[in-house]
């Protein structure tokens, strides 16, 4: 917030295909008028959300320890190129030894205070075979802070996208297993109804944010299959902000939760009208009492 | 270094014209003068490493501190003169490569022998092997030494070596490498062992860090070339050999066969090779990598030395070498047949002497001491068969093997270095100079000088003699830090007892049978005479670990080289030496003779190996647990699957991985979300249902090794695991990171982490978690690296490689099998028993006797009758009856007196005034002495009453009780003082109980010095009185307090008897927390009431504390001299597991003259105590005294003999409350201090 806007610098540390590529997006953001984008990164941690930014940005903007919990404040990085603002906020892990991380959420609601979120990048490891409560938990508790609809803006990122998948699947098999699983997940941890998810559709994205990461002749990372994955991920997120969706407006309301007060306001009257056929009920069951115990006192 | 090299010259010279032991002398001289020469700075060190009795003498006073490093530097010294350690190691090397490079092979091959010859002298140094090794050999040598010392010395070495392999590049630098190592390893056998792998290392030629056995091999070969060049004597093969030898001699001694062999056949030679080889080709170079960025603990060092001694022993020529030695030794006739004999015989000897030093273990001077009468006793058994041995032998060996036996371990260790050096230069050698060199030994086991003088052997012989005293000296003071215990030599040395050289022989011999009598029958014979210890048998079985272990080893590929393996030989020795430390001499040569059986009996591949182990797998679910446990066996056991809990359900699955039997239990998959326990417990409780028959031995616990746990994400998981089975599961756990061959993360600045650095992390994370949820921070699970993945890069065996070089797979099962060994080691040790058991006792402490002696010094009233219960008190008071009926009556004869009303009070004067209270107190006075008659009256008759109702039938006795009953009507008794405090809302009125006719009687209690608003009752009290029999009184009284902190409890029971006229005897029974543990208490007191001014008691009590008695006894006397003076004295004593604790006290009391009127008291107290010749004194002083007719004065002082002390005034009034306003006072001055400071500052 109110973090200084810097020329993006680091986009020039892109390969020139990149760089085209990444332009073209940008360009098409811009005739939809959208002058600036904001994304959101999410997810458990340890997945590598910190890398993704760094990686979407091209610089090291973002702090990356491998051995140690990131900072437990959010962070919004914001680069301007050519008119265009893009903003990525990196937030710390949802996951804190084995709970959901409720504080960590109240932090970036918070934070997001009076942010629109175009964009959010929920991010996890592709190299993970299994997928368990944990994951269910932290998608309920995103639903839960910033309601369903923030699903459709949602872009699921499998980091670690450079590995070799156990012996019998081919690389393709496993990954779609993969993500189709986590979508299962989102799904489940969402409550969304089927239909509703379907049409939510969440792209998956595959990263590798390693220095290793295979590179093309281009110099551009490239992922197992060949593809270089920056661009793609830029390509998605566009896709993605200016999908027919609302991006998602973080207001007041929503960060205060002030949806418990609200609700229910509509019976008051009705209660205190029934509390008053009630007590006139009693009354006269009193009142006939006292009668037909023949002498009133 | 010239001289050195010289030196090297005249002995291949010995060598290639097998020149008598004349020649062997010269080059000894000449040796000797090198080292002199180089002494000249070091003296010391020369002195030690040639073995002269001066030398040795003063060795043994300095050798305990500074043998080693002396050794070190001497070596370093004698290498390149003057340097510094560490400088001179370089040099050495330096000089090393010079010399290799200068002087050509043939010259480095005699330097290889020169290096033995010191290696010889110093063996027990090592670092004198290294010096006369010659600069390489020396480079060698340091590195041996850094091993015992330190692991940084090894890193040198092993630097040095490479320097060394570099720069010879030569086959004879090898050479020298490995005779320097030859010698190391005798000097410390186990330790040798390391150096020889050094020496490997040397021969590989910077091949250093693996040790490189598989270089050995290589470096033999070399080694055999260059002999081959060198050609003056044998054949190169030959001397080759001998450097083989001198490995397995270093090991077992029996370097001196394996050189007769090498010498009588290239095959000998070739067969030495192969031993080696097979070393070599082991994974050992990594493992040495490891070790020696791991020895950098002492401990791992000797670690090392051992995993040495046992590569030594692997080599089935050392074994055979010492078994033949022995047979040599006892019988001359066979070292006649062939210098392998005399070899044996040398090998027999070194083992006696081995045996014998371990029973010197003794200082200097028990050395010199056993030396000479070892030597004696050896000249007198063995010398003979050695001098056969060495006659028909004629080698050198023979001689040192004399020489050997006439020193303690010192001279075991020369002889082994003697061997090898005789395998270097004097295989040779005529039997001549071997005898010669045998009667040198012998003189100069007997301190001669002039053996020094002698052959080059005898002077070895003496050097070694020195060393070993010094050696042995060393071993106990410098050496222990040096060696950790678990070096086989120092636990020998350490041996309180000197052994007779035959109880040697015989503890030996019993070795020799159990590891080698399958080889050969003939130690057998010998051994039979064998005395077995009471630990023989735990010894043997543990030999059987031993070898069991080695095999598995031997099995999974690694060598004793690695760490893993030298960690648990290690522990295995240390366990031993825990166990047996009662003399019996923990196996230097255990480990060689386990190696040597091991290779044998996997060679023969018909024993089977009597070994599974079970491992159960957990983890959370996905890290690998099916793929890993499919790894193992190298087949699909379980089916898995990438996406879904492939294991349902907890199944267990046998195979054989390298013929080892291997039962992996497979479990289903943990989940880390804590909302998930519940189903991990569920999990859980299967697993352990599944594990109750079978319980496995080792947990392998596994989680991925690329996933980042930052957070303590999977503490619940753990805790589950910890609460189901127990924190001791973790006490057998590895820790197995899957996913091994994943790339580290980036680090901070984008920069690729190291893989090692990954590792350590996330095994510290891991560990550190299941410290924690295992609450024992000591914990230190082993972690191994697993990849199941099918494209992990394999090696050529098909073994899965990890990215540091690992191969995972014989390290896990390693480790697990390391871990049920132990554990196996343990229990037949019962060590585990035995350490836990000996903190409890030790933390029981010593009761606090003087605070039992102080409750049992208490007087305490005796329970009474209910209608007794003034007996005492008219006893006491009854002697003055008589004295006050004058003023019973003078009450009576007062005129009428009218008390004044207030107004009638103010009408009066002041004197009237004071006439009229005067009037009023004097006659005040009298009434309550007159009451305090009639009540005694009263109680007299009422007395008397009861008896003659006694006389009486029941039925009227039953009216009497109702009518003396208390009332039966509950009346509330009067509310408790208020405490102490400020506090408005004193919650006394909550706990106002009643008087009922109940016999109990219970109240609360309430803990007045609490804090304000706080509810200071935090007990219950209750107490009755029971009467037993109408006669015996018993009381009960108990009490239970529960604050935040503690809870009380204490009862007491008492009851007495009376019996006879003026006895009366009572019992008690009490019960109270003490700290933490109850106290039970039993007393018995007796009174004798016989005088009325004396009463005597005596008491006995009995208490017990935890799970400690104690016993008291006590004499009380109470004086009753006057009515106003009174005084109880009261002694006793207290004891507890001898120890006991005296106290006494003493209280008088001084009483107003009219007592129960007088305000008057005046009460002194003393108590002395002691306890531990701890003398406490306290006394305190009390004194009440009357002022006018309503105030009171109040004294009170008390003292200790330490100085502390205390004395308060205390003035009570009724009138004069101006006096009070003394308090505004200090009050005041505090006011007034506040104000000041304000003042000022307003100015």
């Amino acid at each position: 917030m109110g973090s200084l806007v810097r020329e993006w610098v680091g986009f020039q540390q892109f390969p020139a295909a990149t760089q085209e590529k990444l332009v073209e997006f940008f360009g098409k953001l811009k005739q939809k008028d959208m002058n600036s984008m904001t994304i959101l990164v999410m997810g458990k941690g340890g997945v590598g959300k910190s890398s993704t930014v760094n990686s979407l940005i091209g610089e090291q903007v973002v702090r990356v320890s491998p051995f140690q919990a990131e900072g437990l404040r959010p962070v919004m990085v914001s680069r301007t190129m050519g008119g265009f603002t893009l903003n990525i906020i990196d937030s710390p892990g949802l996951v804190e030894a084995g709970y959901v991380n409720h504080q960590a959420l109240e932090l970036i609601k918070g934070f997001l205070v009076n942010r629109t979120i175009d964009v959010l990048l929920y991010v996890d490891r592709l190299d993970v075979y299994r997928v368990d409560e944990l994951d269910k938990q932290v998608v309920r508790a995103i639903t839960q802070t910033f309601g369903k609809d923030i699903w459709c803006k949602t872009l699921l990122v499998l980091t670690h996208a450079q590995f070799s998948p156990p012996d019998e699947l081919s690389y393709e098999t496993f990954s779609s297993k993969r993500s189709d699983s986590l979508l299962k997940t989102i799904r489940a941890g969402s409550k969304m109804r089927k239909q509703e998810f379907e049409d939510a559709a969440i792209p998956v994205v595959y990263a590798e944010n390693s220095g290793r990461c295979s590179k093309n002749d281009k110099d551009e990372k490239v992922l197992p299959n060949g593809e270089p994955w920056i661009p793609n991920l830029v390509k998605a997120i566009t896709d993605v902000a200016t999908n027919k969706r609302k991006a998602i407006h973080v207001d007041k309301k929503m960060v205060d939760g002030s949806y418990s007060d609200d609700k229910g306001k509509k019976l008051i009257p009705l209660i205190i009208g029934a509390q008053y056929f009630i007590v006139k009920m009693i009354q006269g069951a009193i009142r006939n009492d006292i009668r037909t115990s023949g002498k009133p006192l | 270094m010239g001289d050195g090299t010289e030196e090297v010259v005249v002995r291949s010279h010995v060598e290639e014209t097998k020149k008598l032991v004349e020649d062997e002398q010269v080059v000894k001289n000449k040796l000797v003068g090198s080292d002199e020469v180089k002494n000249d700075n070091e003296d010391e060190v020369f002195e030690e490493a040639f073995g002269s009795e001066n030398d040795e003498q003063e060795e043994d006073s300095k050798r305990e501190s500074l043998f080693e490093p002396d050794d070190d530097l001497r070596l370093e010294e004698t290498l390149q003169s003057s340097k510094d350690e560490h400088d001179n190691f370089e040099e050495a090397i330096g000089d090393l490569d010079e010399t290799s490079s200068a002087e050509g092979g043939v010259k480095d091959l005699k330097v290889d022998n020169s290096v033995v010859g010191e290696s010889h002298r110093e063996a027990e140094f090592d670092s004198m092997t290294s010096k006369i090794n010659g600069d390489k050999v020396e480079a060698g040598a340091d590195n041996c030494f850094g091993q015992i010392e330190s692991s940084l010395d090894v890193v040198e070495n092993t630097e040095k070596v490479n320097s060394n392999g570099s720069n010879l590049a030569a086959e004879d630098v090898n050479m020298k490498v490995d005779n320097s190592v030859v010698g190391e390893s005798h000097r410390e056998a186990e330790f040798d062992s390391v150096t020889s792998k050094m020496n490997g290392d040397k021969v590989e030629a910077g091949a250093e860090n693996s040790y490189g056995q598989i270089e050995s091999s290589l470096d033999v070969v070399e080694n055999t070339e260059k002999v081959n060049s060198n050609g003056s004597n044998l054949a190169d093969e030959d001397v080759n050999m001998q450097n083989g030898n001198t490995h397995s001699v270093l090991e077992n001694g029996i370097v001196s066969p394996k050189n007769k062999e090498h010498s009588e056949k290239a095959e000998v030679i070739s067969e030495s090779v192969g031993p080696v080889e097979p070393w070599d080709d082991g994974i050992e170079v990594e493992n040495w990598e490891e070790r020696v960025d791991g020895i950098q603990t002492e401990q791992e060092v000797e670690v090392d030395e051992g995993t040495n001694t046992n590569h030594v022993e692997k080599d089935s020529v050392c074994i055979d070498n010492e078994s033949e030695a022995k047979i040599n030794g006892e019988t001359g006739v066979d070292s006649t047949s062939s210098i392998v004999k005399s070899a044996s015989s040398d090998n027999s000897l070194n083992d006696n002497i081995v045996v014998a030093s371990a029973g010197s273990s003794s200082p200097l001077e028990k050395s010199s001491s056993e030396e000479q009468a070892e030597t004696e006793g050896d000249s007198n058994g063995l010398k003979p068969e050695h001098d056969l041995a060495s006659s028909p032998n004629s080698n050198m060996e023979s001689t040192e093997v004399c020489s050997n036996s006439g020193s303690p371990e010192v001279t075991c260790r020369e002889h082994e270095t003697v061997q090898n050096a005789n395998g270097g230069h004097d295989v040779q050698q005529s039997p001549q100079p071997n005898k010669e060199l045998e009667k040198q030994e012998s003189s100069s086991v007997n301190i001669d000088p002039e053996i020094a003088e002698n052959s080059h052997v005898g002077r070895e012989s003496e050097v070694v003699n020195s060393v070993s005293p010094t050696e042995s000296r060393s071993n106990p003071a410098a050496l222990p830090p040096a060696r950790p215990a678990g070096l086989g030599r120092a636990a020998p040395l350490l041996e309180p007892a000197p052994r007779v050289p035959q109880q040697s022989r015989v503890t030996q011999q019993p070795r020799v049978n159990g590891n080698v009598s399958h080889n050969q029958p003939q130690q057998a014979e010998e051994s039979t005479t064998a005395e077995n210890d009471e630990h023989d048998e735990t010894r043997e079985k543990l030999q059987l670990i031993r070898v069991k272990f080695l095999r598995l080893a031997h099995r999974l590929g690694q060598t004793p080289h690695n760490v893993v393996v030298a960690q648990v030989l290690y522990r295995l020795g240390l366990a031993e030496q825990l166990r047996g430390r009662n003399g019996s001499r923990v196996g230097a040569f255990s480990f060689d003779r386990a190696s040597a059986m091991a290779e044998q009996l996997e060679a023969a591949g018909q024993d089977p190996l009597d070994f599974s182990c079970t491992i159960m797998v957990l983890g959370k679910s996905g890290v690998g647990k099916s793929a890993t446990i499919n790894s193992i066996f190298d087949e699909v056991k379980f089916c898995t699957d990438a996406f879904q809990m492939g294991t349902k359900r907890v199944q267990d699955v046998e195979g054989f991985v390298q013929g080892i039997k291997v039962r992996v239990i497979d479990t289903p998959g943990l989940l880390p979300s804590w909302s998930d326990q519940a189903k991990n417990e569920k999990i859980l409780n299967s697993v352990k249902a599944f594990i109750k028959k079978n319980p496995p031995d080792i947990v392998l616990y596994l989680d991925r090794l690329d996933m980042q746990s930052r957070d303590s994400g999977d503490m619940h998981l753990l805790r589950t695991i910890s609460d189901v089975f127990g924190p001791s599961i973790w006490f057998n756990a590895i820790v197995g990171l899957t996913h091994a061959a994943a790339v580290p993360p980036d680090g901070p600045n984008g920069t690729a982490s190291s893989y090692d650095m990954f590792v350590t992390q996330r095994s510290h994370v891991i560990q550190q978690a299941i410290r924690e949820a295992a609450g024992d921070m000591r914990l230190m699970n082993p972690v191994s690296l697993v990849e199941n993945h099918s494209a992990c890069r394999t090696n050529r065996a098909g073994q899965r490689v990890l990215p540091n070089g690992q191969v995972w797979k014989p390290h896990l099962l390693l480790l697990s099998f390391a871990s049920k060994i132990l554990a196996d080691a343990n229990a037949l040790l019962m060590l585990q028993a035995n350490i836990p058991g000996r903190p409890v006792p030790a933390r029981s402490k010593a009761p606090p006797l003087p605070y039992l002696l102080t409750s049992l010094l208490q007087s305490r009233p005796q329970p009474k009758l209910p209608e007794q219960q003034y007996d005492d008190e008219d006893d006491e008071d009854g002697f003055d009856e008589s004295s006050d009926s004058d003023e019973e009556s003078e009450y009576d004869q007062l005129p009428p007196f009218k008390r004044l009303t207030k107004d009638q009070m103010a009408k009066l004067s002041k004197s009237q005034k004071k006439q009229y209270l005067d009037e009023m107190e004097y006659r005040e006075k009298l009434f309550m002495k007159k009451q305090i008659k009639e009540e005694r009256k009263r109680r007299k008759m009422f007395k008397k009453f009861a008896a003659e109702i006694k006389d009486l039938p029941d039925g009227h006795s039953e009216n009497v009780e109702e009518s003396g009953g208390p009332a039966s009507v509950p009346v509330p008794m009067p509310d408790l003082s208020l405490p102490a405090s400020f506090d408005s809302d004193n919650p006394t009125h909550r706990y106002r109980y009643l008087d009922s006719s109940n016999q109990w009687l219970v109240r609360p209690v309430l803990e007045t010095h609490g804090w304000d608003h706080d509810i200071g009752y935090e007990g219950v009290n209750a107490e009755r009185l029971f009467v037993v029999n109408d006669k015996i009184p018993v009381s009960f009284s108990g009490q239970v307090t529960k604050d935040k902190k503690d809870a009380n409890m204490q009862l007491e029971m008492a009851s007495s008897v009376k019996h006879g006229e003026g006895k009366s005897t009572s019992l008690g029974f009490d019960m109270q927390t003490v700290g933490k543990e109850l106290a039970y208490t039993l007393r018995n007191e007796t009174r004798f009431n016989n005088f009325r001014k004396n009463k005597a008691a005596a008491g006995l009590s009995v208490t017990l504390l935890g799970d400690s008695v104690s016993a008291g006894l006590k004499v009380e006397d109470k004086l009753i001299a006057s009515k106003w003076f009174r005084m109880v004295m009261s002694g006793g004593a207290m004891t507890s597991r001898g120890d006991v604790a005296y106290g006494g006290s003493l209280e008088a009391q001084l009483r107003d003259k009219d007592y129960p009127l007088g305000r008057f008291l005046t009460t002194l107290g003393l108590s002395v105590m002691d306890w531990h010749g701890d003398l406490a004194i306290g006394g305190n002083i009390q004194s009440q005294v009357p002022i006018g007719r309503s105030s009171n004065l109040i004294a009170r002082a008390n003292l200790n003999n330490r100085g502390a002390g205390q004395v308060s005034f205390r003035v009570n009034s009724s009138e004069q409350l101006q006096l009070a306003m003394v308090a505004v006072l200090p009050l005041f001055k505090k006011l007034l201090s506040y104000y000041s400071p304000q003042t000022q500052y307003g100015q």
